[in-house]
């Protein structure tokens, strides 16, 4: 029995002006999955996760929440729905605690719910006092526990890992991976720290100049970009070799980078061997999704 | 539905401090006043005010006399004159400062300056300041609507407006009981006092108890107050930053009294809100800057100012994106 999605996006266009911010993005999220939102800044992120929560209008295009149109149903949609859209900003003027009735009494849930979510994200004991306060560390978990309110289908986080530390991201990692495990909550990250996504998600796109670029699992992704690193002495009569075997390759002063599956590996070193190539070093490496992300971007910056 | 919500707004204007503020300031500007009439009381124990206000009424007929003056100021000191002659014909002293007079006349010198600009400082921030802070992100995002939101602001709004001019009332009892005289609540005011065609018309005249009287006129302030309110949201929808909408406030409303004085000639001024704002001054019988507002008019401008601000802020709050 097909499942239905919990948040599905459908051809999502903002244009303003003459500008299109983002371009016909679609994606989907299935119950228990994390999916990541690659891309530099000014590529559209923020505007499509303003977009999926109702912040922004869209030009074209729609958004269903757990099969809830999210402009004509906005309440039933919403109420699946935790979210924190850039910084995690709350009223400082006021309690943690005070900040987590304010919106408990929007989702009208019970107090009961504060408690719980504090707990969740080890906050309990700095929540009686002013958000003014608090690191943007505890600022961050507060974001999240008030996303957590309610306890919603769907959470939407943007860069969860700002102003952590490292023991900090790890706690939120586990958090949310317990979450999607054993509550099937479905988790839509957007980070610029790719190791934190290719960590955390199970899925990822990467968006630039307002289109998604690439879509599919981290091993997809992944996989089918394996390599094999050679150093060696002579790269030019290497990369001739190479060539003979129309196989694609980038290389730098002393090292040689070959596209290659496992079995094809040992013929290549031997051939290079034969040919009076000293290779001093083989390795076969998979390409980090840093890697696959600049080239995909052209190689700009991904901050 | 709309109860949490409203709870939730007058958390934040009571943790903003801002009420506090509002408090604060009528404390200040009442115990001065008090300071002042208590003065007053003092240099006049013996004194002879029928002399007084004959010498008054004198000197305006001489100025009238004279004929040096314009038309408007002609017609306002003629009904001056009239209201004089009033309390000389029925024997009521009407400058003696006592508590309750105090209350009274609370209404009519702050209820179109210093409320207004009072319940501006109070709404300016209600939508600005979450703009400012990025809360509006979780605030827009939780499951209400955007109008359910508003809303609970508008109200909150009101609720703080009323709680303001009750404020105002009771503190200018309180803080001057102890040095005026307390009694005289049933003391008979004049009001009803009217132009029409430049003379002076007497014939609706009223005779009420002094605190039927004050009722009345707190009433009428609360009305203009309710419509300020609204226009403060207004403010607070369109401005990103609570000082452009507190600053745009105060320049309308001192700009708007600045206007009807100077130039009465320029009848379109009748249609600003700030003409009919003092609504309890044209009740007492202060002649209003503008020919034809009558106080159906003024009630009625100010409910269209209202009715339009309103509208204007759902429109916008309930469509516009909300980018960082």
């Amino acid at each position: 029995m097909p499942t239905q999605p919990t948040l599905t996006a459908t051809n999502l266009t903002k244009i303003i002006g003459k500008k299109t911010i983002v371009d016909s993005v679609s994606f989907e999220l299935q119950a228990g999955e994390i999916f990541g939102f690659l891309g530099p800044n000014g590529a559209g992120k923020t505007t499509t996760i303003r977009m999926l929560v109702g912040l922004i209008r869209p030009t074209a295009g729609h958004v269903t929440i757990c099969g809830f149109d999210q402009r004509r149903q906005f309440e039933d949609a919403m109420r699946c729905v935790g979210c924190i859209v850039e910084n995690p900003d709350l009223y400082r003027f006021m309690t943690g605690r005070e900040n987590l009735e304010h919106f408990a009494r929007m989702l009208r849930v019970a107090g009961s719910e504060i408690e719980r979510v504090a707990e969740l994200v080890s906050l309990a004991h700095r929540l009686d006092q002013r958000v003014g306060t608090y690191s943007l560390g505890m600022r961050q978990r507060l974001g999240i526990a008030q996303a957590l309110l309610g306890d919603p289908k769907l959470l939407i986080l943007d860069e969860p890992a700002n102003g952590l530390d490292p023991a900090g991201i790890r706690e939120i990692r586990e958090l949310l991976r317990q979450l999607a495990a054993e509550r099937q909550m479905s988790i839509f990250i957007s980070s610029h720290l790719l190791a934190e996504i290719e960590l955390t998600c199970d899925r990822v796109a990467i968006i630039h100049k307002g289109r998604i670029l690439r879509e599919g699992t981290v091993r997809e992704l992944i996989s089918s970009r394996r390599e094999m690193e050679l150093r060696v002495d002579d790269v030019v009569r290497a990369s001739a070799i190479v060539t003979e075997r129309n196989l694609p390759f980038r290389t730098d002063t002393d090292r040689i980078w070959v596209a290659i599956e496992e079995p094809d590996a040992p013929p290549l070193v031997a051939a290079l061997v034969q040919a009076g190539v000293n290779v001093f070093h083989a390795q076969r490496r998979t390409q980090s999704l840093e890697e696959m992300f600049l080239e995909a971007t052209g190689g700009e910056s991904v901050d | 539905m709309l109860i949490p919500l409203v709870q939730n707004e007058t958390l934040k204007i009571l943790r903003r401090k801002r009420f506090a503020v509002v408090a604060a300031i009528l404390f200040v500007i009442i115990a001065l006043v008090t300071y002042s009439q208590y003065r007053r009381l003092s240099e006049q124990r013996d004194r002879n005010w029928r002399a007084e206000i004959q010498q008054r009424v004198a000197s305006f007929q001489n100025t009238l006399r004279r004929g040096r003056i314009n038309e408007t100021w002609a017609r306002s000191l003629h009904a001056e004159i009239n209201r004089l002659q009033f309390y000389l014909d029925h024997d009521i002293e009407p400058n003696q400062p006592t508590a309750p007079i105090f209350v009274r006349t609370f209404a009519n010198v702050a209820g179109f300056l210093l409320l207004p600009l009072l319940i501006a400082i109070l709404g300016s921030d209600i939508v600005s300041a979450e703009n400012a802070e990025g809360t509006d992100k979780l605030l827009l995002t939780r499951p209400v609507r955007r109008w359910k939101v508003l809303t609970a602001k508008l109200v909150t709004l009101w609720t703080f407006a009323t709680l303001t001019l009750l404020t105002g009332g009771v503190m200018a009892f309180a803080v001057s009981a102890p040095f005026l005289p307390r009694g005289g609540w049933t003391a008979p005011t004049f009001t009803g006092f009217s132009i029409e065609k430049g003379a002076m018309q007497l014939d609706a005249v009223r005779q009420l108890p002094l605190w039927k009287d004050t009722l009345i006129a707190y009433g009428l302030d609360w009305f203009a107050l309710l419509t300020v309110a609204c226009i403060a949201l207004l403010l607070s929808v369109l401005f990103r930053s609570s000082a452009a909408a507190i600053g745009t406030m105060l320049a309308s409303l001192i700009g708007g009294t600045i206007l009807t004085r100077i130039s009465p000639d320029w009848t379109a001024g009748k249609y600003l809100f700030v003409s009919a704002l003092p609504l309890a001054d044209y009740y007492t019988g202060e002649p209003p800057p503008y020919d034809g507002m009558s106080m159906l008019f003024c009630i009625g401008l100010l409910s269209a100012w209202a009715l339009a601000a309103t509208a204007i802020s759902y429109i916008v709050f309930t469509r516009r994106d909300v980018f960082g």
